[in-house]
């Protein structure tokens, strides 16, 4: 959802971010700031999460701070709803991100086996329909 | 065990706590009440001792030393528990919470024969991963834990929804065209949604307090799909989908 939120909103991102943390840019205001946010919100280092808070805070203000706590808390739901029940990735998701999952190395992760990598057609269906793909995800998926 | 009988204060961020929005308490109020009380397969204290460990397990000296092993099978020992669930309750719940992504099918169905099953582990699940989460929100928002609900007294329905069926997942789930009307609610009418929000319609209510908390914390589910839509937040939806992604990563979530 990065890729193709950046896109409808014309950002231009580098999806490594989401892998390599702050050591890439992003291409996100204020990226840095979120990033350490949410990696201190996975820890108990009470210090660092207040101190990733404020800084949001500053740069953001406190309403996205509390937004940015929201969807930290959010996710620490979602990845053990997934891992624990063992889905599948979304059929449409794993052949529009089959370049992107192997050139971030997410194939690698706890759960990929529960789904099964697409074929050399539907790679490629894929990687044609990328530029389209803010607006393909928007028809395909839940109405 | 550290509880409070009365719902009345819960979640109070008035005092000291600017820029909380009222629907984020709301949503922490609603699914304290819906912990709290009789499930489908497991009664309320069951459901509140699964919150419990839950937290216990941050502290828990064997999730560790596991956590950290090579392999999770490859160690035993006993987790620091303070409930009387059963062991594989109590192994379920603290796994979920200190070492998701090396959940395995054949660990799952090595607890069936262990007093869980499906749908009582989809309802173990559901209770956990929603506590999980406010106290992530608290821990983000530098504030201290929500003091868990007091029990609420009944007895499990036992419902199983009769269109549950093999979707591939590791448990039985109930596809969007396949909803009874019983459970109409349950994926917003839509006739198609993601694999994530349907993992555990085994226990609509378990789906329940997905959406309801996922409405609050992060996108409204209409929202969730249209790449473009931020739900009104502070945020732009690059912004959150950042974080979204940040934090699955560092969790080696493939999903």
């Amino acid at each position: 959802m990065l890729r193709v939120s950046s896109q409808s909103n014309e950002e231009d991102v580098n999806l490594a971010s989401i892998v390599e943390g702050t050591a890439r840019d992003s291409g996100i205001d204020a990226d840095k700031a979120l990033i350490e946010f949410a990696e201190a919100g996975l820890g108990d280092d009470g210090d660092a999460i207040d101190a990733a808070r404020n800084t949001v805070a500053e740069q953001l203000g406190e309403d996205a701070m509390v937004d940015a706590a929201g969807v930290i808390a959010n996710f620490q739901r979602m990845v053990r709803i997934a891992d624990g029940t063992g889905i599948a990735l979304d059929d449409a998701v794993m052949m529009l991100t089959a370049d992107i999952r192997e050139d971030l190395g997410i194939n690698a992760y706890g759960g990929a086996e529960n789904s099964t990598e697409v074929g050399t057609g539907k790679r490629i269906i894929g990687r044609l329909m990328t530029p389209f793909v803010s607006r393909l995800i928007s028809r395909i998926a839940p109405r | 065990m550290n509880v409070v009988g009365s719902e009345a204060m819960a979640f109070d961020y008035t005092n000291g706590t600017a820029g909380i929005r009222g629907d984020i308490p709301a949503a922490h109020r609603d699914v304290w009440r819906m912990v709290a009380g009789p499930g489908n397969w497991w009664g309320g204290a069951d459901r509140i001792a699964f919150a419990q460990e839950s937290r216990n397990a941050r502290s828990c000296e064997f999730c560790a030393e596991r956590k950290a092993a090579l392999s999770p099978l490859s160690i035993t020992g006993q987790h620091n528990a303070s409930t009387n669930l059963p062991d594989a309750a109590v192994d379920a719940v603290h796994r979920i919470t200190t070492d998701p992504s090396r959940l395995t099918r054949d660990w799952l169905e090595s607890t069936y024969d262990h007093g869980l099953s499906d749908a009582r582990y989809v309802e173990l699940l559901g209770v956990v991963v929603a506590v999980i989460s406010i106290d992530a929100f608290h821990r983000a928002m530098g504030l201290p834990l929500e003091p868990l609900p007091a029990a609420q007294p009944g007895s499990p329905a036992g419902y199983r929804p009769a269109a549950a069926k093999d979707s591939g997942a590791w448990v039985p789930t109930v596809a969007p065209e396949d909803v009874a009307e019983s459970e109409a609610d349950l994926y917003g009418g839509m006739s198609r949604t993601g694999n994530v929000i349907s993992a555990m319609s085994l226990v609509p209510d378990s789906v329940r307090m997905l959406t309801r908390l996922s409405g609050a914390h992060y996108l409204k589910v209409k929202n969730v799909a249209n790449p473009a839509a931020n739900g009104g937040r502070a945020l732009s939806r690059p912004q959150i989908e950042l974080i979204a992604g940040r934090v699955s990563s560092l969790s080696d979530c493939f999903y």
